[in-house]
Order: C-alpha cells, then structure tokens, then sequence
C-alpha cells in the first residue's frame, strides 16, 4: 500500500530530523514536512497519525535518523493552525489529519450522489465509507470523524438530512 | 648618407639626424592612425560578425564564450551598455539583465535553505531549468559574467572561492577566515563538528563553536543532533544534499 509513495529530497537529508533552533531555517523545515505528511496521508489513505509510534514517515533507516516526539508535535501544530489537522487528545498522542479538506470531501460526496442519482435516497454511515457502491471511489475507506464533519457542513448548507439509527453504525443520511 | 669633412659636413649630419627625427615622427603618427584604422575595421568587422551570427551567439554557449574572448582581446565590451549598438546588434544588454534576473530570484529561493551561500555549478541548474528545454541554454561562464554586472547593485552578490570551488554569495556580510575554513573543512563529507574543526583547524573548542554556531544563525549551517554517537553535526547545504537536487 505505501510502495508507491516516493519521499522527497530532503528525507535523505540528516538534519531535516532534527528540529532547528534557528527561526527562519525552522520555518522552511517545518513547511517541507507538513507538505510531506500531507501527500503521505493521501497516498496512504492515511486520517489519523499516532505521534509516538514508529512510522515510515517520520523515520529514515537508511540514513539512521528520525523525528523526535518534540519536533512531530511541533510539526503537527503547524498543520493544525493551517486547518490541515485536529488533535483527538489533549495529551497530544493522536492527530487528526485533513488531508482533503471537509469542503473538497463533501464537493466529492456530492459528487458521488449525483452521479449515480442517489437524490432523494437514503444511505447509512457505514454503507457511505464502506458499502459496495463506494467502493472504487474516494469515499471508501473514508474516516467517519471526517464525514461527521462532512455531512455536517452539508446538513447546514440544507443538501442532506441526518438521522440517528438504533446503533452508530445505522446513522443515516437523506440526500435531499 | 656620408658624413663629409667640416662644418658643411657637421650641419649635413645635424639636418639628416632633423629628418630622420621628423621621419620617424611620420611614420609614428601614420603607424598610429594606421593602428586606428585598422582598429576600427576589426570593430565594423566583429559588428557585422555579430549581426550575422546573433542566432548562434545567442544559442550556444561555447560560440558566445569565444566570441567574447574575441571582443576582449581588440578591447570591446558587448555588455558595456544597454544603449551601445552592441545591445541592439545582439540584444545582450536584455539577456544578461534577464540571466541577472534568474540568477537573483534563484538565489532567494534557495536562501531559506543554504543561507545565501549557493554552488555555482547547482545555481546554473536551477537556471537552466527554469528556462525549460525552449529557453536558450546558459553557461557558467554566462552566469559568472550575469553576476559581474549584479555586484553593481551592492546587497552582496558576489562570487567566492572556498576549498577550489565556486559560490554565489547573495547576502551581504564577509566570510571571514573562520567561516570559509569552516566550509573548507565541511566540504569533504557536507558536515563537520566542533570536534572536527578543532582537529583539522587546531582550533580552541571556544573558537570552533563560535564559528559554527555563527554559520548556523546565519543560516547557512543546519544542526543534526541525530547522530548514533549524540554529537552535533553541523550540515551545510551549499555543499550538496539539502535541496533538490534540481537545484
């Protein structure tokens, strides 16, 4: 799944492993890694990061190097002011990551109902992230904190209604 | 002509030596404005030359170099000014300032990363791609001529010369003695540490540190404290492996 993910130049590079003390330097290096988890996550299908676990992309074995937990938070928090990324503890362990944001996945939703004329017809949660209709698209596999916030935006905009079912996984949806 | 016996043959002698002083003058004066004239025709030639041949000149880097060396050597400048029928001939008052142009906006590109310090030979291709495959190609020798003319406008451009190799330095600010040793030393493996320098340059721990932490505010140095055996490295880009390798 991640073979086909090509790291950028500065993966190889030592020092971009280790956070720089010095603020203008910081600023580029902290730039170039939010820019990489983001095409990573998407690569990977990738919506929540562990911070403290071993990743592919936050370590290089092949130059003996890797991201300390102080320099990944740090990185994090720059994706989280850019919008790109929600903490889900306060104790910082596990993030949340948009690599789509809510307004480009619910472009797609919308998408996805208009073109196979679902208008007017009613899926559950599950179905929409892994029923066989999804499959194959985008949708599939999506992160169902992310479509809350999806259908939620859409419920404002007035383009779907929700509805609780009995059990989490039969919260549904009507395409209006 | 026979020097004859006598004052007659005295005041014959001082009159031949007169002429062949106002002779020599003569031939003085025309070698001289034969000199210019034939000067001139080299100039009404190289111009024609250049009319004739601005679509090479302006595709090929080798051509261009030699058709400057021969400019250089009858004393012209192509690049002296913008106004000069020079630059209308062959354009170049346009093409260095654009090449000028190129080189200043890849150098601040890249300075976030190398702090303003960039090899020269990285510089031309990042340039070069940047022109694209329809863009004329440029040289070295273009670029080092493109950052003569960029050193007029002061801010520091200027070329040096570390350990044989050349660099782009776009920040203002010397690199003194220490610094460019420091980066003499850096250039065999890309890093060097305290340690390193206090071995290579038999310099006090104090004064090695204050040179490459300088190198390091200045942002021309990038810290690596990942090393197995917990020393700091000291990284510098401009000598290869922090940017793209495009650039």
């Amino acid at each position: 799944m991640t073979s086909g993910f090509t790291f950028p130049y500065f993966f190889n590079y030592p020092p971009y492993f280790t956070l720089q003390p010095v603020k203008e330097t910081r600023d580029k290096q902290v730039a170039l890694w939010c820019s990489l988890i983001l095409s990573f996550c998407q690569s990977t299908k990738t919506y929540i990061i562990d911070v403290q676990s071993e990743s592919r992309l936050f370590s290089n074995d092949s130059i003996n190097r890797k991201l300390s937990y102080e320099a990944r938070a740090a990185i994090l928090d720059e994706l989280v002011a850019q919008g790109r990324a929600e903490w889900v503890d306060k104790s910082k362990t596990q993030c949340l990551i948009f690599w789509k944001r809510v307004e480009e996945w619910a472009a797609v939703l919308m998408d996805f109902v208009r073109t196979f004329g679902l208008s007017d017809s009613v899926m559950t949660m599950d179905e929409l992230v892994g029923g066989d209709d999804v499959r194959g698209t985008e949708l599939f596999g999506l992160h169902t904190e992310v479509l809350a916030r999806v259908l939620r935006l859409l419920e404002a905009q007035g383009k779907v209604r929700t509805f609780k079912g009995s059990t989490a996984e039969e919260h549904g949806v009507k395409f209006l | 002509m026979r020097r004859g016996p006598g004052i007659a043959g005295l005041q014959h002698a001082a009159r031949t030596k007169e002429q062949f002083k106002l002779t020599g003058e003569e031939v003085k004066k025309n070698t001289l404005q034969a000199m210019h004239e034939q000067l001139a025709a080299f100039r009404a030639n190289l111009e024609e030359f250049a009319r004739k041949h601005r679509a090479d000149i302006r595709r090929d880097p080798v051509f261009r170099a030699q058709f400057h060396t021969m400019c250089a050597n009858i004393g012209v400048d192509p690049l002296a000014s913008n106004k000069s029928l020079w630059a209308s001939t062959l354009g170049f008052g346009d093409y260095y300032y654009e090449l000028g142009v190129q080189v200043v906006e890849a150098c601040l590109a890249t300075r976030s990363v190398n702090g303003g310090i960039m090899d020269l030979a990285s510089l031309l291709k990042y340039v070069n791609r940047r022109r694209g495959s329809q863009g004329e190609p440029v040289s070295e020798d273009d670029v080092v001529r493109a950052i003569s003319k960029l050193k007029v406008l002061g801010g520091g451009f200027d070329l040096v010369t570390i350990g044989g190799h050349q660099y782009v330095r776009s920040v203002p600010g010397e690199l003194n003695l220490d610094k460019n040793k420091a980066l003499e030393v850096a250039q065999g493996r890309g890093y060097t540490s305290v340690a390193e320098m206090c071995t290579a340059a038999g310099w006090p721990k104090s004064r090695a540190e204050d040179v490459l932490q300088a190198l390091t505010r200045e942002g021309i140095a990038w810290v690596d404290d990942g090393a197995p055996d917990g020393l700091r490295l000291y990284w510098f880009p401009c000598l290869g492996g922090g940017l793209d390798q495009a650039a």
